[in-house]
């Protein structure tokens, strides 16, 4: 089971890393880190069951609800971006570049 | 049963992590990683922690995935945009690869049902130390979590210019 589950968890962080670093639309970004988010989660709950830690299960509740409070604030500020004719791509915002 | 069933609903959360990083469609992309926090959801209520699999289900697969999907197209979908955003339609294959998952998950979770409520109740009193940990010493994180989530909302709210 712990092998499994430590499987799992590697792979699909490294498939939202990867998601994240690779590709460019920013819709795309965010949903790499969502799947990072619930790949830790995975392993997380995985150790929580099997040292029987009821703190670390309520940790997990609430990177839940951070990361859905996360996920509206960044969606908006997408739908924000849209709006303003600057596309949704991560290439369009080059204010902070030097 | 239960690692099967485990392993089943990991390798499906990795195909479909996989497909999600590789197609171009930014519409197929959120409805891979629907799948893969179902999948999450249910290796959370089969590891015995079915509260947070039931508000994985509730909280993402729900309300974020829906946020995300109406994002997608609301900025897509019109004439002349790129294939990634104005495509919606879904590969059958993965259509039949989810259900035919989600079908053989639920019989293999009924087959070892004697084993799979064991499996869950490995820590009794988990559940309720749970609870007493959020209400208690995670009282304060809680109620801060609640707020945020409240400002999240606010986000969302359409400003004064657009309406």
């Amino acid at each position: 089971m712990n092998l499994v589950v430590w499987c799992v968890t590697g792979l699909l962080f490294a498939a939202g890393l990867a998601m994240t670093v690779l590709r460019r639309q920013l819709l795309a970004m965010l949903l790499g880190i969502e799947l990072m988010v619930a790949a830790v989660n995975v392993a997380l709950v995985h150790q929580a069951c099997l040292l029987s830690d009821a703190q670390a299960l309520a940790a997990v509740l609430l990177i839940l609800a951070i990361a859905a409070a996360e996920a509206v604030v960044g969606l908006s500020l997408i739908l924000r971006a849209f709006r303003s004719d600057r596309g949704i791509e991560a290439g369009g915002f080059t204010e902070l570049h030097g | 049963m239960t690692l099967w069933a485990v392993a089943l609903a990991g390798a499906v959360a990795v195909v479909f992590a996989g497909v999600m990083l590789f197609h171009r469609s930014l519409y197929v992309s959120a409805v891979c990683l629907l799948v893969v926090l179902l999948q999450t959801g249910v290796i959370f209520l089969l590891r015995g922690a079915p509260l947070l699999g039931l508000i994985q289900v509730m909280v993402y697969a729900g309300a974020v995935m829906v946020l995300v999907v109406v994002t997608i197209m609301a900025s897509g979908g019109g004439a002349g945009d790129a294939p990634r955003f104005a495509d919606f339609s879904f590969p059958r294959w993965l259509a039949f690869l989810g259900l035919a998952a989600a079908l053989l998950e639920g019989a293999l979770t009924l087959r070892g049902l004697g084993s799979a409520p064991v499996m869950v109740a490995a820590a009794p009193g988990l559940s309720a130390a749970f609870g007493q940990a959020l209400f208690t010493s995670y009282a304060l994180a809680t109620e801060a979590v609640t707020l945020l989530m409240f400002l999240a909302s606010l986000a969302i709210a359409p400003d004064r210019e657009a309406v």
